[in-house]
């Protein structure tokens, strides 16, 4: 117990740096799940952020570049899972995963096209940390949530501004009514396949920020598995979140935490096997998802092909 | 249906095709693996025959990947073979992966760690007249199996000596990606080599459990560093290695880095103060004499110091006074020599 609360400063600084990216992804995967479509391809999406986002930044020299290309390629590879699931009502899961098969596969070839078929790891740069006057002095916090990439306060920012969206817009509100209900959205003028569409720009949008963030701000190189599952976290936070962009903030922030703890603790507590501590963020999310099921609160028509001359 | 619809569901179909295709390329048939084809490594007096590797991880993983990778290249360009290779390969295809090279008719399948072990084993019964090696491991049961084996105790000892003398806060680091045999041989050589030149150093051992986890490997280093106050650090996890390094370059003036396995330090590295190289490429143009001279299998080729297989690579000259590299120097040949 005192070696881990000596090491809560530390802890602390790690896990406001290592829920950004699931932040990021969480929201994107708010935003899908809203108009009722169960993304879990984010990971190959996060995948060709990081990808896009370092290739570029690294290119160009210019990193804000690479994050708004790693959008960008983030939505152009959704939109093959928009197409299939909203067009062609293809099963989500089953889409899901072939995104998350399929581009890996795209940024590996690319890393070759790009670089090379060497054996050589290429490194650019990070982007540097901002810390903000005199908020970054406070003691134990101060550093650890005031000192960030200009990228990591966006994510943050971005938390607030979805809790406005959805709770105080009318466009928020026409969201989540496709969520729950589509033809009765239809009903009401609400164009349901337009708004299936922009739901899927915003995550692929976001889960390729977040990608981008890890190749970007994090780490200055990218290599085939530099996600490492982060897309499946985010899912289960959203669902731990409650579909609302404050409880997924809380979540992602509990899985970060976790994952801090464990890192942490492996380095506290050395008599105690790491596989002990490694196995902390997992069990956390089984127990979020046993406790906090997909079938209560989540958007009713969530994961549901949407027919749209079906009665 | 309106004019929009039919431009849009054309272009998502064009779009859905370019992706499906350029994947399929890059896909190679399984998850997200991806396979190369280096070419004719030998030249104009190649012999025909052709060497493969298959990888867990990427090509370019600025570890142990890449070493084995870059070995292979360089042994079969020695002998005038032809190479490919598969990355990325999910555990559950291993025995495909070696499967389909066997059938293409490679004469050497090599797989760069003993965690394909079984899976070769397995390939190799199945496939008699087939060749396998095996790197860091030490099968000799099988004729058509010939393995690879560095002293990762030496790399160790070699590592913790260079540790020991640089540490000025007395607290070294290790971070490794599992606990491998191997890994734990390495963490055990360098502690009792960084304690027996320094008697204070404490070490710190973490792992990353992944190989490709740059941020973990940040993080694992950044915590050595500002809970346990690490300035050295040794390790044994590829990319994770590259995070860490990150971490020790953020920490500023006085954090260090040993590298390994390839040569990755230089005489005007900050980080890096020298790395302790295995060359692999040695020992495996040792596999293709024996596939050439049929006298293939049964065996383990070891590298060490002794030998040449194992080495220190360049010191860099910005981290280390002379004193501190004839120090090191000094007691490399003690390991060598088996006095130390």
């Amino acid at each position: 117990m005192e070696a881990f609360l000596s090491s809560m400063p530390e802890i602390l600084a790690t896990t406001i740096r290592m829920t950004v990216p699931l932040l990021f992804v969480a929201l994107g995967e708010l935003f899908s799940e809203r108009a009722g479509l169960v993304n879990i391809g984010l990971d190959g999406l996060m995948t060709i952020g990081a990808f896009t986002g370092f290739v570029v930044g690294y290119q160009t020299g210019n990193l804000w570049l690479g994050v708004l290309c790693g959008a960008v390629a983030g939505i152009a590879v959704n939109m093959i899972y928009a197409f299939c699931t909203v067009n062609l009502c293809v099963d989500q899961t089953v889409m899901g995963m072939a995104i998350n098969i399929l581009a890996p596969g795209i940024a590996t070839f690319a890393y070759k096209v790009v670089f090379g078929d060497g054996s050589t790891l290429v490194q650019g740069v990070t982007m540097d940390k901002v810390a903000i006057p005199l908020l970054s002095d406070i003691p134990v916090i101060g550093n650890a949530i005031f000192n960030q990439t200009l990228l990591a306060y966006l994510c943050y920012l971005l938390v607030p501004l979805c809790w406005f969206y959805f709770a105080r817009t009318r466009s928020g509100l026409n969201f989540r009514s496709v969520g729950e209900n589509p033809q009765a959205a239809e009903t009401l003028g609400i164009n349901a396949v337009q708004m299936k569409y922009l739901a899927s720009i915003v995550c692929g949008a976001l889960a390729g920020m977040g990608g981008a963030f890890l190749t970007t701000c994090y780490t200055s190189t990218y290599a085939t598995g530099v996600v490492a599952g982060r897309g499946f976290i985010a899912l289960a936070a959203v669902i731990f979140g409650r579909w609302s962009a404050v409880g997924i903030l809380g979540s992602t922030l509990l899985f970060g935490f976790f994952d801090a703890v464990q890192i942490s603790l492996q380095i506290a507590v050395p008599d105690i096997s790491y596989q002990f501590f490694a196995m902390i963020p997992y069990v956390f999310t089984i127990v979020a998802l046993f406790f906090f099921n997909a079938q209560k609160g989540g958007p009713k028509a969530n994961g549901k092909p949407y027919f749209r001359e079906e009665r | 249906m309106s004019k929009f619809k039919k431009w849009l569901t054309m272009g998502m179909c064009a779009l859905l095709a370019c992706f499906v295709a350029v994947g399929l390329v890059a896909c190679g048939g399984s998850g997200d693996s991806g396979s190369g084809d280096s070419g004719d490594a030998g030249g104009s007096d190649g012999t025909g025959k052709k060497v493969a590797m298959i990888l867990d991880g990427p090509v370019n993983d600025g570890g142990w990947g890449a070493s084995c990778y870059d070995a292979m290249c360089a042994a079969a360009k020695d002998h005038g073979w032809t190479t490919a290779y598969s990355e990325s390969v999910d555990q559950a295809d291993w025995v495909t992966v070696m499967q389909d090279y066997v059938d293409q008719g490679y004469d050497l399948v090599i797989a760069p760690g003993n965690q394909y072990t079984s899976a070769v084993e397995d390939c190799a019964k199945a496939n008699p007249d087939a060749k396998f090696c095996i790197f860091n491991d030490d099968v000799t049961d099988y004729d058509n199996i010939e393995c690879t084996m560095p002293d990762t105790v030496q790399i160790g000892e070699v590592a913790g000596v260079m540790a020991g003398l640089l540490s000025t806060t007395n607290n070294i680091g290790f971070i490794g990606a599992m606990e491998l045999d191997t890994t734990l041989n390495k963490i055990q050589g360098y502690t009792e080599a960084a304690q027996k030149v320094n008697p204070d150093a404490k070490v710190t051992v973490a792992y990353a459990n992944s190989f490709s986890d740059a941020a973990k490997g940040k993080e694992l280093a950044t915590n050595m560093i500002n809970s346990n106050n690490v300035d050295v650090m040794f390790g044994d996890a590829s990319i994770v290695d590259t995070g860490a390094r990150e971490a020790l370059e953020a920490a500023g003036a006085g954090h260090y880095d040993i590298g390994q396995p390839g040569n990755i330090g230089s005489e005007d590295n900050a980080i890096i103060a020298v790395s302790v190289v295995t060359d692999n490429a040695k020992m495996t143009n040792q596999v293709l004499d024996d596939v050439e001279n049929d006298t293939f299998g049964k065996k383990t080729i070891k590298g060490d110091l002794a030998n040449g297989c194992v080495y220190a690579g360049t010191i860099s000259t910005k981290i280390c006074d002379q004193e501190t590299i004839d120090k090191f120097n000094e007691y490399v040949e003690q390991i060598k020599n088996g006095t130390f």
